[in-house]
């Protein structure tokens, strides 16, 4: 039975994690370390609720404060780790300290892409990640402030909803033809573009920034195509990498994120990753996938406790899901999808109410919703069988889905 | 002072189904599992959406925007992201009507 179960980052992977150790019953040390001087937290409030200030941080927190002490969970917040001696199973920290371990886990997530744009280093313009990062987008939010966002992916589309929501004057630049391109497609991304229109933002798309301007604080944004937009301030969600620094020198499999398979293992004994910064094998899709979602990074944080653990446990393949909130409408997705080769609808795009399938020679790869979240749940269950579904039953209205998953699962 | 009300008939909500009832101005969701009614504040305790518009599955009630669960019989949270339990309501059966305690 090991002694010592650390655990390298404190967001959601890690804090269900170590949960999860103390549920299964071990009784040795766990550790947990973060680099944030916060204890494990949500982020989904960050680009919505917190960040309108309609919620607080306290509700965003995975675990009540106490939870750590109570389940005798050594809190190292603010703590950061540097390095890993796989060969001597240690962590090294910043202070040079060195922590003896018997299991590891990595649960470092991502960060920000920081593309080389000049002038990203004004003040005024923000990114997006911390708690930290929220609180100064907060105090830039006041009526008739002009923002610019940069990048429409899920972050950049909510940052400018809640922006709206608020009162601010809010432009958007981005290089694809419509908001949340590469996520959803163009039909999909088309309707995300009218709701913001209808709620006031401007949208200027296919350009990219060339420059934000100012003294000290940016005073405009600069556009490839010529553009200046005069603006108080900027948040830019250009997207984010994994943070695998830590296992540089270890050996370990690193590809798009730390590679594991589907018991969150990596290729180094003793070394475990969830979350954000895992590229794990999932049986369902036959291949290795990387996931930045909320429902990922907690269920994946309780498999791999399991794991360090040596308990024998299911598989993880859970089908990849999550929501997006603009401006009151409620968007889910599930599945995977990178190409497709028609897209079934269910309902009306126009009335921002459907459910849409993204399908890939007759089988559901993938589903979209906005306003339909209880079909949109009730389509797992066809995205997980990989069978063939008639377009005509995707599309009818009257076709309950979970019979339509339950007839392909009895085919097998 | 709580009172039994009145909210629906008894055939208004039939097995394993679920619904929503506004009550003196609060929507109340009911659920039928296994013969037995159960009452509860329909706004999910995260993000106030409708949990008479998700899925009910046995007990268990599935929040349509965030999947945060609830068992029905206790308001407990089973899964979150919501973390406070949903108020739940004593039901009885009055003359062929359905009565929670508000």
């Amino acid at each position: 039975m090991p002694q010592t179960l650390a655990i390298v980052g404190a967001g959601p992977a890690g804090g269900s994690a170590a949960a999860a150790l103390r549920r299964e019953g071990f009784e040795g040390r766990v550790i947990l370390i973060g680099a944030e001087p916060h204890p494990p937290y949500e982020r989904p409030p960050l680009s919505k609720e917190y960040l309108r200030g309609e919620t607080s941080f306290e509700q965003a927190l995975l675990q009540p404060s106490g939870f750590y002490r109570e389940n005798g969970i050594e809190a190292w917040f603010g703590v950061r780790a540097t390095r890993v001696d796989a060969a001597r199973r240690e962590v090294e920290l910043e202070n040079g300290e060195r922590l003896a371990y018997d299991g590891l886990l990595i649960a470092t997530g991502a960060r920000n892409r920081r593309p080389a744009i000049p002038g990203l280093g004004l003040g005024g313009v923000h990114q997006l990640r911390t708690v930290a990062d929220c609180d100064r987008i907060r105090q830039e939010i006041a009526p008739g402030r002009r923002a610019v966002v940069v990048g429409m992916g899920f972050i950049g589309s909510e940052v400018a909803a809640s922006l709206r929501q608020s009162g601010v004057e809010v432009t958007v630049v981005d290089r694809n033809e419509v908001p949340l391109r590469r996520a959803l497609g163009r039909e999909v991304g088309r309707v995300i573009e009218e709701l913001h229109r209808d709620h006031g933002a401007e949208l200027i798309l296919e350009d990219a920034v060339a420059a934000f301007e100012g003294r000290e604080r940016v005073e405009r944004v600069t556009t490839r195509g010529g553009r200046r937009i005069g603006c108080d301030f900027v948040v830019v969600g250009l997207g984010a990498e994994p943070v695998t620094d830590l296992l540089a020198e270890t050996g370990a499999k690193i590809q798009n994120g730390i590679v594991v398979d589907e018991h969150c293992r990596t290729s180094v004994e003793g070394v475990y990753a969830a979350g954000d910064v895992a590229n794990h094998y999932h049986p369902t899709f036959g291949r290795h996938i990387r996931t930045e979602h909320w429902q990922n990074a907690l269920r994946q944080g309780s498999v791999a406790a399991r794991s360090m653990l040596g308990k024998k446990s299911a598989p993880y393949e859970e089908i990849p899901w999550f929501w997006s909130d603009q401006y009151g409408h409620n968007l889910q997705y599930a599945g995977l999808h990178t190409e497709w080769d028609e897209l079934v609808v269910r309902g009306s795009m126009r009335e921002r109410d459907f459910l849409a399938f993204y399908r890939k020679d007759g089988r559901v790869l993938a589903a979209v919703a906005i306003g339909r979240g209880r079909e949109l749940r009730r389509s797992i269950p066809l995205i997980k069988a990989r069978e063939r579904v008639e377009a005509a039953k995707l599309r009818d209205p009257d076709v309950d889905l979970r019979a339509l998953a339950g007839a392909a699962g009895s085919r097998r | 002072m709580a009172e039994f009300v009145p909210v629906a008939g008894a055939e208004d909500v039939g097995e394993g189904e679920i619904r929503a009832f506004e009550v003196r101005k609060t929507k109340v969701a009911v659920a039928k599992v296994g013969g037995t009614f159960y009452a509860f504040n329909d706004a999910c305790t995260h993000l106030q959406c409708s949990l008479a518009e998700g899925d009910l599955e046995e007990a268990t009630v599935i929040c349509p925007c965030h999947g945060s669960e609830f068992d029905v019989r206790s308001g407990e949270v089973l899964r979150g992201p919501a973390r406070e339990p949903v108020e739940t309501y004593e039901t009885r059966l009055e003359g062929g009507g359905l009565e929670i305690k508000l």
